[in-house]
């Protein structure tokens, strides 16, 4: 059977573009939907918003990236053409449980989409390549 | 988190909506039958049940009737019922333990999403949902599947499946409306419907108990239904804005152009009980529709939905407000009174004038005023009554609201300088056939001041810059021997569709307006009439200067580039044959006031004889005063600048009338 909540996430998110697009009013209308689809990721999400966490990574040739300023100060790389994130609560609660759509740096990025609120960062072709193939820094 | 970030707002949207869970939670638990307000709930039979990252996802189908009627072992899908998407969270999911087959109702405040291509409508926010368990049957069902886990299946949702929020085709996208939300247990589904808005359960028809029964924060869920008796602007308390090109002198730019502030519009309602509140609406960026709302929504029903109470105010603190809602008591019909039954109603000659009024305001932006403008006048409307100028000369009362409909004549701004533009007031010289019409010893011509607070429209400034018009000032004030035009006056360039004229005389003016005469009952800042003969010339003020000839500006530059040539820079443009205007004051000796020296600024209609003097006395010929005493001067329409006592002097200003 066909999944539900892909579809669900989606409008949701196109309606709160629209709705930020027309007018700041009327928001509390889409917290409640966000936090009822999105659960405990929601508040995170919309706090790296508000602290314009999100950066839109682009290069010449059209590819790119997102790169999201994490709470701890990490930067954390998230992929435009599926749903995946280098932070630990990814590997984590979407892949390994599925318990989670998407990790808050995910949903950041698509809610900074919504609202207008993403950096914008033009690299060469070098630097995107590298920031994709980013290797697991060694812990100590 | 961020202090007034989106995150905070969801923070403590978050808590409440907790809160409100476990308490109705609770409520359940300790009292386990079905509350009898059945308004926007969702009855649905689950058919089908798979989880998706936590969230259950129920295929329902939706239930029309009390599900006590129906027989649990009837599993047929009627053809019929709609089929529903319905998202449970973990927690709502772990609480119900629900299966296929059972009955759940779900109580607002629910959501309802449509999807694009899809017919099956999702239900999410499904947090006050409760199972309904129907008899003997169904609880040895629940122990029996209680005792084996029920295994649902899990839907792995894809990585490679992103969200586009761009839509192709976003033309045709769905008004975001349809996504219906049920807010809260008075109105079903349809909170954005524009087309019956008074289609809802229980439309309230007193604003006293709407104002009650909600906290300080305001309420969005119920409405009240009132009668729009005044719509008007309000200068902005954020502050003015005027739009003034630099330091342009006063007299260079038309009078009252400089009046561009931001307005709220207002409404000044009642409701069937008699009582009064004043609506602010959103601040207009001018006051020029105004004609239009008062047009369209004087009189008719309007519901209010989502305000928020600003203030309550008193008559000692409003005069302003409480003489608007003086006039327009007692009400012509009789009003209900609170706390008796709905068919008796009170006669309304004793009922005491309000002594408290609501200011109300909207919500956050969103405005939930719903004018039915197709419906007819309310009885209780009471149009403004038009009074001439006469009558209302003759007024005993202080602050009291009169509208009437009079001929502007000249228009004269203050020049007080230690006052801002923006804020001086206007002086309009009115009259209208009851004022000329009679020999009496009522002036002719009255002077209304229009304070800064009245907000005027652009269309009633223009119209005055340009010729006489004839104006409709509705609930000006009247008091201290004067007619004033304060916060809540409207002019309008053309009558109100509805006016009661209990007799007023309100014909048009035939023939030429006069002016009194200048005599000794002549008062400071009025306009008159003069005649007389030149008995002496007051040299030093003999002046001459050019004028723009396209715009009258009479503060040109010298050009630029050119030195030579004059600028206009109202035009902004050169000027290549300005008009030249020659002033001079000359006395007059009047036979109607013929005790005074009467002192004329003239610069219009001299005579010849007058403006050959100019010329002389500027150029520093040789000249001769002679020439010109005992010339007759007159009839001039004049504006008296100040009249005094000792010495007898009267000063006067020829003008041009309208």
């Amino acid at each position: 059977m066909d999944t539900t909540l892909p579809a669900v996430a989606e409008e949701l998110l196109k309606e709160i573009k629209k709705a930020f697009q027309e007018t700041s009013h009327g928001r509390d209308k889409f917290f409640f939907r966000l936090k009822f689809i999105f659960g405990p990721s929601a508040v995170p999400a919309l706090d790296l918003v508000d602290q314009r966490s999100v950066t839109r990574v682009m290069s010449p040739s059209g590819r790119t990236a997102y790169q999201v300023l994490g709470s701890s100060g990490k930067l954390y790389t998230c992929y435009s053409s599926c749903h995946f994130c280098t932070c630990p609560a990814f590997g984590f609660s979407v892949l390994q449980k599925s318990e989670s759509l998407l990790c808050k740096h995910i949903l950041a990025v698509y809610l900074s989409q919504a609202m207008g609120a993403c950096q914008e960062l033009s690299v060469s072709e070098e630097q995107l390549t590298s920031i994709l193939l980013a290797e697991e820094e060694d812990e100590g | 988190l961020c202090r007034g970030g989106l995150a905070e707002r969801l923070c403590r949207l978050q808590n409440r909506e907790r809160s409100a869970i476990s308490f109705w939670r609770h409520q359940c638990i300790s009292d386990a039958k079905i509350p009898s307000d059945k308004s926007g709930v969702l009855i649905v039979k689950i058919l089908e049940m798979f989880e998706e990252c936590t969230i259950q996802v129920a295929i329902c189908q939706q239930l029309e009737q009390c599900p006590a009627m129906l027989s649990s072992e009837d599993a047929v899908i009627s053809a019929g019922e709609p089929i529903l998407k319905v998202l449970f969270a973990r927690e709502t999911a772990a609480h119900l333990k629900s299966r296929p087959q059972d009955i759940i109702h779900i109580y607002p405040p629910w959501q309802k999403l449509l999807l694009k291509n899809a017919d099956v409508p999702v239900i999410m926010n499904t947090h006050f949902s409760q199972k309904v368990l129907l008899g003997e049957r169904s609880e040895t069902r629940e122990k029996t599947y209680g005792l084996t886990k029920m295994l649902i299946r899990k839907n792995i949702i894809s990585l490679a499946q992103t969200f586009r929020l761009d839509d192709l085709d976003d033309e045709l996208h769905q008004e975001p409306s349809d996504n219906q939300v049920a807010c809260a247990p008075q109105i079903p589904n349809n909170c954005d419907s524009k087309q019956h808005p008074l289609a809802q359960s229980a439309v309230n028809d007193s604003l006293l108990e709407m104002v009650e029964s909600q906290g300080a924060v305001g309420w969005r869920e119920a409405q009240v239904r009132v009668v729009i008796q005044r719509v008007y602007c309000l200068p902005a308390r954020e502050g003015y804005r005027s739009h003034i090109q630099g330091n342009k002198p006063l007299h260079a730019t038309p009078p009252l152009s400089n009046r561009g502030m931001f307005c709220r519009l207002c409404l000044l309602v009642q409701d069937a009980y008699g009582m009064f509140s004043e609506v602010q609406l959103q601040s207009l960026g001018s006051a020029d529709d105004i004609e239009q709302y008062c047009g369209r929504w004087e009189g008719k029903f309007c519901c209010l939905a989502g305000m928020k109470i600003l203030q309550r105010t008193t008559r000692g603190r409003a005069l302003g407000l409480f003489s608007l809602i003086d006039s327009l008591w007692p009400p012509v019909v009789p009003v209900k009174v609170p706390g008796q039954s709905q068919d008796s109603e009170m006669m309304t000659t004793n009922l005491p004038p309000p002594s408290f009024c609501y200011i109300l305001t909207v919500q956050s932006g969103e405005i939930h005023v719903e004018v039915d403008e197709e419906e007819q006048i309310s009885n209780l409307y009471q149009p403004p009554a038009v009074r001439g100028l006469k009558e209302i000369l003759q007024i005993d009362g202080c602050n009291e609201r009169c509208s009437f409909w009079a001929q502007v004549l000249y228009l004269r701004l203050q020049t007080k300088h230690s006052v801002p533009i923006n804020q001086r007031e206007t002086w309009l010289f009115v009259t209208d056939s009851t004022l000329q019409n009679v020999v009496h010893i009522i002036p002719k011509v009255v002077a209304v001041s229009v304070a800064a607070s009245c907000v005027l429209s652009r269309g009633i400034t223009e119209a005055l810059g340009i010729a006489s018009r004839l104006v409709f000032f509705k609930d000006a004030l009247w008091g201290n021997g004067r007619i004033i035009c304060v916060e809540r006056t409207v002019l309008l360039l053309q009558k109100p569709l509805l006016y009661s004229a209990a007799g007023a005389d309100l014909s048009e003016l035939t023939g030429p307006v006069r002016l009194d005469e200048l005599d000794s009952a002549t008062q400071a800042n009025s306009i008159c009439a003069v005649r007389g003969t030149v008995v002496g010339v007051n040299e030093s003020t003999a002046f001459s200067w050019p004028t723009c000839d396209r715009c009258g500006n009479g503060k040109l530059e010298l050009c630029p580039q050119d030195r030579g040539s004059l600028y206009c820079n109202q035009c902004s443009e050169m000027v290549v044959s300005p008009v030249l205007k020659m002033q001079l004051e000359v006395f007059l000796s009047c036979p109607s006031r013929s005790q005074s020296t009467v002192k004329v600024k003239v610069w219009h209609k001299m005579s010849f004889g007058l403006f050959v003097l100019i010329n002389m006395l500027l150029s520093l010929q040789s000249y001769e005063v002679q020439s010109v005493l005992g010339k007759e001067v007159g009839l001039l329409s004049c504006y008296v600048h100040s009249v005094t006592s000792h010495p007898n002097c009267v000063a006067l200003e020829e003008i041009v009338l309208l």
